[in-house]
C-alpha cells in the first residue's frame, strides 16, 4: 500500500510540478543571471541576487574572487523578479546601512509589488521586508530602481500601471506605464505615499538612478512620446515637496508599439556632466553615448556599438568615462569596454576585456578609488572584471 | 502531510481543469542554435512568416493572432510558426497556455532552449536587437525582412 501511494505520489509529481508554474511558484533551479553589484564606503564589494524565492546578499574583500557565504534577505520565500533587466539592487546609507530592493511578481502576468529590506548591522541580519508601494492592486509596480539621496533619505522609483488600469476601466486608450517614485527619511522603515514622475513611460525597461554632485537623486529612464516614440526623459526625483518634472533627453525618434527590454545607464560626473548610454533601433540595433542637456538632444553622441550590442552601463570619475556593453555573435558573449580620459569628447576603441561562451547577465560597471571594474554575472559565476588602466 | 494533502488534492484536480484547454494546443517544441538554420530556410513557395513573441511582452499576443488572421485569409501563400524568446524547460506551461488563450493553437509553437538566449537571438537575426515582438519574413525567393513592434494594418496588409 505504502509502495502504491509512493507511485502515485511520484506519478502526480510532474502534476505538481506544473501546479506550481500555474500558481506562479518559481521551481528551483539554477540562479538566474540578475545580479546587482557595489562598494560600499570602504570598498567592500556587496553582490546581491536571488536563489528559489530568497534574496541573498554576499561580499568579497578580494575583488570577486571569492564571495562570501550568503546571508539571506527575506526568510520566508517568495517569487521574486531576477532576469534581464529587472534584478534585486543594493545600497548603501551614510552610516553603513545596506538596502535592498526587488521586485516580486503577483499571479497576474506583467504585475509585481517592490520590496525593501535593510541591514542595519553590516550585512549580517535584515528586516523583515516590506511592500514600498501604497497602491496594492494586482497591478505592474516593478523594475525598481535604488538609490540613496545626499541626506541619506532612501529613494525608489518603478514602473507603474495604476494611470493605464484607470484608464482602460474607461474605456480609454493609454500609451506604456507610468514612472512612480517614493522615499524613506527613516532608513526604509516606511515611504512616503507614491508620487507620479511621469506617465506614459515604457513598461519593461530598467530606470537608471543615480545621485547628483548636490546630493539629489536623478532618474534616467525610456518614456513614450507621441505615438509610440520610445525615447527617454531625465528627471530629478524631488523630495522637497514639490513636484518632480521629467524632460525628454533623447530624441532618436524610435517608433515601436512593443518592448525594447533595454533600458539606459547613467552616471553623473563631480562637474555635473550626465553621462549617458541607451539603446534604439531606428534603423538598426544602436547602442549610444551622450551628455544630457535635457530639453535639448544629447551632446557629444557616440554611436558606441550595432548589430549584437546590448546592454551598456556608463561610470565616471573625474575625468574618465567608462562604457561597458555586451556584444554577442555566433560564438558567444563579449564583455566590452570604450574608455574615455576627456570627460566623454573622445572614446578609445572598443576592445573585449571578457569573454563567455554561456549566458551573461547585463554588465554593471562600478568604480573604486578611481579604477572601474565591470560586474559581470554569467551562467558560470560572478565575475569582477577590472576595467583596465589603458 | 498536511502540507502536502493540498497540493495533492490540487494536483489531482488540475489535470481535470488544464488538460482539456492544452489538449488542442500544439505542441511547443525546443529551439535550439542547431534548429535556426531550418527555422530560417526559405519555403518552396510564398513565405514563412516567424512571430517571436516573450510572456513578458504586453504587445505581442495581438500581433500574433494579427499575422494568424492574416495567414487565414492566405493559406496557401503564408506559414506561421510562432517562437517564444522565454525558456522552455521554465515556461512550457506558461507558454503553452499563453498560447492557448491566444488562439494560437493551431500553428507550430516554438520555444527557446538555449543556454545563451541574446546568441540565439543573433542567429536568428543579427539585426535585431532582442526588443518584442519581433516579425520575420522569410521568402521563397531567399530574401528576409525584420520588423520590431506590433504591426500596424498598413504594414500587415504588404506582408503577403
Amino acid at each position: 500500500m505504502r509502495k502504491s501511494i509512493l507511485a502515485l505520489l511520484l506519478c502526480l509529481l510532474p502534476v505538481v510540478a506544473t501546479a506550481h508554474d500555474m500558481s506562479g511558484m518559481a521551481m528551483p533551479h539554477e540562479p538566474e543571471l540578475g545580479a546587482s553589484a557595489a562598494f560600499d564606503a570602504h570598498g567592500r564589494l556587496w553582490v546581491v541576487d536571488a536563489a528559489d524565492g530568497h534574496i541573498r546578499v554576499r561580499h568579497s574583500d578580494d575583488f570577486g574572487k571569492t564571495l562570501s557565504p550568503p546571508v539571506i534577505v527575506n526568510p520566508v520565500a517568495e517569487r521574486i523578479y531576477d532576469e534581464g533587466e529587472n534584478r534585486p539592487k543594493i545600497a548603501f546609507g551614510p552610516k553603513g546601512e545596506l538596502y535592498v530592493s526587488w521586485s516580486q511578481p503577483r499571479a497576474k502576468p506583467w504585475t509585481g509589488y517592490v520590496r525593501f529590506s535593510s541591514s542595519m548591522d553590516g550585512g549580517r541580519h535584515f528586516s523583515t521586508p516590506i511592500t514600498v508601494q501604497h497602491d496594492l492592486a494586482d497591478i505592474t509596480h516593478r523594475f525598481d530602481a535604488l538609490a540613496v539621496d545626499g541626506h541619506g533619505r532612501v529613494v525608489i522609483a518603478c514602473i507603474d500601471k495604476r494611470d493605464q488600469e484607470a484608464a482602460k476601466t474607461k474605456g480609454q486608450p493609454y500609451l506604456g506605464a507610468a514612472v512612480y517614485y517614493s522615499w524613506s527619511d527613516n532608513e526604509g522603515r516606511s515611504f512616503a505615499p507614491d508620487h507620479k514622475l511621469m506617465e506614459h513611460s515604457c513598461e519593461c525597461c530598467r530606470i537608471a538612478i543615480t545621485r547628483t554632485p548636490s546630493g539629489k537623486v536623478a532618474a534616467f529612464f525610456r518614456a513614450i512620446y507621441g505615438d509610440n516614440i520610445r525615447d527617454h526623459a531625465y528627471a530629478v526625483l524631488r523630495t522637497d515637496g514639490q513636484p518632480a518634472h521629467a524632460e525628454r533627453a533623447t530624441y532618436s525618434q524610435w517608433h515601436i508599439d512593443g518592448c525594447p527590454h533595454q533600458g539606459p545607464g547613467l552616471a553623473i560626473g563631480a562637474n555635473g556632466v550626465r553621462h549617458a548610454v541607451w539603446y534604439e533601433a531606428k534603423d538598426g540595433p544602436a547602442i549610444w553615448y551622450g551628455q544630457l542637456d535635457p530639453g535639448h538632444p544629447a551632446k557629444h553622441k557616440l554611436k558606441i556599438g550595432g548589430p549584437g550590442a546590448g546592454h551598456a552601463d556608463v561610470a565616471v570619475h573625474g575625468k574618465t568615462v567608462w562604457v561597458a556593453w555586451n556584444q554577442v555573435d555566433a560564438k558567444g558573449y563579449a564583455l566590452m569596454l570604450r574608455r574615455s580620459a576627456d570627460d566623454g569628447a573622445h572614446f578609445d576603441p572598443p576592445h573585449a576585456i571578457a569573454r563567455s561562451t554561456v549566458a551573461a547577465g547585463s554588465p554593471q560597471l562600478l568604480t573604486r578609488q578611481g579604477r572601474a571594474y565591470v560586474a559581470w554575472d554569467t551562467a558560470a559565476g560572478f565575475r569582477l572584471v577590472p576595467a583596465g588602466t589603458r | 502531510m498536511r502540507r502536502l494533502l493540498p497540493a495533492l488534492l490540487f494536483a489531482l484536480a488540475l489535470p481535470a481543469l488544464v488538460l482539456p484547454a492544452l489538449a488542442h494546443a500544439a505542441s511547443l517544441t525546443a529551439l535550439s542554435a542547431g534548429d535556426v538554420p531550418a527555422l530560417l530556410k526559405p519555403p518552396a513557395h510564398g513565405e514563412r512568416i516567424v512571430a517571436i513573441w516573450a510572456l513578458d511582452c504586453a504587445y505581442c499576443e495581438a500581433n500574433m493572432q494579427a499575422l494568424a488572421k492574416l495567414q487565414r485569409a492566405h493559406p496557401h501563400e503564408i506559414e506561421l510558426v510562432t517562437v517564444a524568446t522565454d525558456d522552455i524547460a521554465q515556461q512550457r506551461t506558461a507558454l503553452a497556455q499563453r498560447l492557448h488563450v491566444a488562439g494560437m493553437d493551431a500553428y507550430p509553437a516554438r520555444a527557446y532552449a538555449a543556454a545563451t538566449p541574446e546568441r540565439l537571438d543573433y542567429l536568428i537575426d543579427p539585426d535585431w536587437g532582442g526588443e518584442t515582438p519581433r516579425t520575420l519574413v522569410i521568402r521563397a525567393d531567399g530574401t528576409r525582412t525584420g520588423i520590431s513592434g506590433a504591426l500596424p494594418p498598413e504594414t500587415l496588409q504588404k506582408l503577403p
